[in-house]
C-alpha cells in the first residue's frame, strides 16, 4: 500500500512539474480565473477541465432567436463613435455555464492584416458591456448532464462600425 | 458524383490533416523533416487544443523550423477558438514554407471564418498562379475554391464577376459539384433579378441537396414573379424542412446564404396577409 501511494505521489508531482514548465494550459484558449478582472460571483457547474468548446455540441452557435437576435442586438445597442475611424477585428471570448450565464471575458483585437491593434475604448468598452449584458445563450448538456462551454464573438469593425458578426 | 463532395467532408472532418508520410521524407534525403515529422507524430490521440499535441508539434519545428504542417496543424485549434492573430503568424508560416500545399487552407478559413473574401481571392489567386493543375477543394470540402472565390466577389459587391467565375467553374466537365453550389448561384441569380435562371438552379439543386435554404429562395423566386401558390407551398415545405434539421450546416460558422427559423416564419407571415389582402 506504502508503494502504491508513492507511485501516485511521484505522479502526481512529475505532472504537476510537466504543468509548470509548459507554456500551455489544459487547452489552447483556456482562461483561469483572475480576481482582478473576474466576477467572483460567476461559477463554474462542473470541474476546470471540463470546460468545452461551442462547436463540441454539434448545434453551432446557440443564441435564443440565433444569430439574427445577436445581430438585431448589436445593431440597437452599439453606437458607432463619430471621432473613432479604426478598422479590424475585436473577439470576445467567454464561458457559458450549465445555467447559461457568462463570465471570464478575454478580449483581443487586430488590425485588417490580423496584427495586433488596440481598439479605442469607445468601441470596446461598448461591445464588452453589450456582450456581457447577453442573456439568451443555449444551455449545451451531453449525456443528459449541461457542461460550461467556451463561446466567442468576433466583430468586424469598419470606420468604427460593426460591419460583420461572427462565427 | 453527387455523393462526392459529401464523401470529401467526412473525409476532411474525421482524418483532417491526416500526418504525412515520415518516409517519404526519409526516401527524398530530408533527413531533417523525416526527424520532425517523426517527432509530430506524438502528437496521435492527443486533442488537438491539447498541451500534449502543441507540445509535439513544438518540439518538430524545434528540429525543422520549415515544417509547413506542423504550423499548419498547429494554427488549428487558434482558428476554432477565434484567435485570428496567433492562427494567421502560425499559418503564414505555413504558406511561406510550401504555398502550393497550404494556399488553399488560408484562403478558405479567411473566408469561412473571418469573411476576409479579399484575402481569400489573394489568395486563390496565387495558388492558381503556382500550379498547373486543379486547385482543389476548400479545407471542409464544401466548396471547390474557385466556388469560394466566386462567393468572395459576391462579399465584396461584385456579382457579376462571382456569376462569371460560377458559370465558368460549374460548366466545367470535370467539376465535381458541391453541396450548396447551385443554391448560391441561384441566390445570386434572385439578387441580380434573374428570376427563371434563379428557379432554374434551385431545381438544380433539389437534385443535389434539397435544403431548407433551397425552398425558401425557391419561395421568394416564386413570389417575385407572382406565382403565389408556390411562394407559400415553398415556405412551408422550409419550415418543414428547418425544423428537421435538413439546412445549411457547419459546427464552426455561419454559412453565406444560410437562413433562420424566424427568417421563414416571417416571409410566411407575409404571405399569409398578401392572401387575405387579395
Amino acid at each position: 500500500m506504502k508503494r502504491f501511494f508513492f507511485i501516485c505521489i511521484i505522479a502526481f508531482a512529475s505532472c504537476t512539474e510537466s504543468d509548470e514548465q509548459s507554456k500551455y494550459l489544459r487547452w489552447v484558449g483556456d482562461s483561469e480565473f483572475n480576481p482582478k478582472i473576474d466576477s467572483g460571483d460567476f461559477e463554474l457547474c462542473n470541474s476546470e477541465n471540463l470546460v468545452r468548446q461551442y462547436f463540441h455540441f454539434d448545434r453551432g452557435l446557440g443564441y435564443k432567436g440565433g444569430k439574427k437576435e445577436l445581430r438585431k442586438i448589436y445593431a440597437e445597442a452599439y453606437k458607432q463613435p463619430v471621432d473613432v475611424d479604426q478598422s479590424g477585428m475585436i473577439r470576445i471570448r467567454f464561458i457559458v455555464n450549465c445555467k447559461g450565464e457568462t463570465g471570464r471575458f478575454r478580449m483581443i483585437s487586430s488590425d485588417l492584416n490580423y496584427k495586433a491593434q488596440t481598439f479605442d475604448k469607445k468601441i470596446t468598452d461598448q461591445l464588452l458591456r453589450i456582450t456581457q449584458s447577453l442573456n439568451g445563450w443555449d444551455i449545451h448538456s451531453m449525456n443528459e448532464i449541461p457542461q460550461d462551454y467556451y463561446q466567442y464573438l468576433i466583430f468586424k469593425i469598419e470606420h468604427g462600425d460593426i460591419i460583420e458578426l461572427m462565427p | 458524383m453527387r455523393k462526392t463532395p459529401c464523401l470529401i467532408t467526412l473525409l476532411l472532418s474525421c482524418g483532417l490533416f491526416a500526418q504525412p508520410n515520415c518516409e517519404a521524407y526519409k526516401y527524398h534525403g530530408d533527413d531533417l523533416k523525416y526527424r520532425a515529422c517523426k517527432v509530430a507524430e506524438k502528437r496521435a490521440g492527443h486533442y488537438q487544443f491539447s498541451r500534449a499535441y502543441q507540445e509535439a508539434l513544438d518540439e518538430a519545428l524545434a528540429i525543422d523550423s520549415t515544417f509547413a504542417y506542423a504550423y499548419k496543424v498547429k494554427s488549428t485549434a487558434y482558428l476554432k477558438s477565434g484567435d485570428f492573430i496567433t492562427w494567421k503568424e502560425l499559418i503564414d508560416q505555413a504558406v511561406k514554407y510550401d504555398p502550393e500545399g497550404e494556399l488553399f487552407y488560408r484562403a478558405s478559413c479567411r473566408y469561412q471564418f473571418f469573411r476576409d473574401y479579399q484575402g481569400a481571392i489573394d489568395d486563390i489567386d496565387l495558388l492558381d498562379s503556382l500550379v498547373d493543375y486543379d486547385i482543389g477543394y476548400s479545407q471542409n470540402g464544401d466548396y471547390h475554391l474557385n466556388i469560394v472565390k466566386a462567393l468572395c466577389y459576391k462579399g465584396i459587391g461584385s456579382p457579376n464577376r462571382a456569376l462569371e467565375i460560377f458559370e465558368e467553374q460549374l460548366s466545367d466537365s470535370t467539376h465535381f459539384t458541391g453541396i450548396y453550389d447551385y443554391l448560391h448561384l441561384g441566390v445570386l441569380y434572385l439578387e441580380m433579378g434573374n428570376y427563371s435562371k434563379a428557379l432554374e438552379s434551385f431545381k438544380r439543386q433539389e437534385l443535389e441537396n434539397d435544403i431548407a435554404e433551397n425552398r425558401y429562395y425557391s419561395a421568394l423566386a416564386y413570389k417575385a414573379i407572382g406565382n403565389r401558390k408556390k411562394w407559400l407551398e415553398n415556405l412551408e415545405l422550409a419550415k418543414k424542412k428547418h425544423e428537421q434539421r435538413e439546412r445549411m450546416f457547419d459546427p464552426y460558422t455561419e454559412n453565406m446564404d444560410q437562413i433562420f427559423l424566424s427568417d421563414i416564419l416571417n416571409e410566411i407571415e407575409v404571405s399569409l396577409n398578401s392572401f387575405n389582402n387579395n
